[in-house]
């Protein structure tokens, strides 16, 4: 037991979304992200399409164009899952959403597919940005600097 | 207050960009901002509440200022939503 787990603990913890390999937000190819405009957090490269819960809670917003997805928690915390940049263009196509707005998920439920392959063929960057929108709120919002990821790993913790 | 309306133009309508973009602009003043379509109400401060609203192209969105900055404000948020949305 380190000073990490013990601030593990503390804070409130938000799993990654989606398999893959997690990268700093500074990293994004789009300001509105790497700028931390939206909020802190991480991104990652999905290695599938398949998008869960990254935290108990209510789905607080969901795209008509099926692209991105909101989940506020108990706690408040405030999470955006944006799957590939500039997706809103795509206005649906290949993504397909399977919850609602102010639907109650648990950690691990599928939120939403997306067929990535068919996405980057389209010619999108499918680095998918997981963000803390309320970062403010928090005394610290402390984020995995890198490395692969599983559905269900921390990579975000929030301190109030 | 300032109170007005506008109607949403931009095909794609207020999604994560433009939401992001709005809440940097209103936290730059001290008056409340608040976008309202159809009863529901968003803190213009608050990214995840103006993605919410579910603003699509031909929405028509009302929104209030009210503050110590509120005609400035409420001229910033208009020039934006023209240019932006």
């Amino acid at each position: 037991m380190g000073l990490f787990d013990f601030m593990k603990k503390k804070g409130i913890s938000i799993a990654a979304p989606v398999k893959g390999e997690c990268i700093p937000i500074s990293e994004v190819a789009d300001a509105t992200f790497a700028e931390e405009i939206l909020g802190k957090g991480i991104a990652v490269k999905p290695a599938e399409g398949k998008i869960y819960a990254p935290a108990d809670g209510v789905v607080s917003t969901v795209f008509p164009t099926g692209h991105a997805v909101g989940v506020t928690t108990p706690e408040g915390v405030e999470i955006l899952i944006h799957v590939g940049l500039d997706t809103v263009q795509l206005k649906g196509q290949f993504f397909r959403t399977l919850v609602e707005e102010n639907q109650q998920v648990s950690k691990g439920d599928l939120l939403l597919e997306a067929d990535i392959s068919e996405i980057a063929g389209a010619g999108y960057d499918t680095v998918t940005p997981v963000i803390i929108c309320n970062s403010s709120d928090f005394s610290e919002v402390k984020c995995m600097a890198g490395g692969q990821v599983n559905v269900g790993d921390e990579v975000i913790t929030c301190a109030k | 207050m300032q109170t007005f309306n506008y109607t949403i133009t931009d095909e794609l309508g207020i999604h994560a960009r433009p939401a992001g973009l709005l809440v940097k602009l209103a936290a730059g003043f001290k008056s409340d901002i608040i976008i309202s379509k159809d009863g529901k109400e968003a803190n213009a401060k608050r990214i995840m509440a103006l993605m919410s609203l579910g603003a699509t192209k031909g929405t028509e969105v009302t929104i209030k200022v009210e503050g110590p900055d509120e005609g400035e404000a409420a001229k910033a948020v208009e020039e934006f939503l023209k240019a932006n949305l």
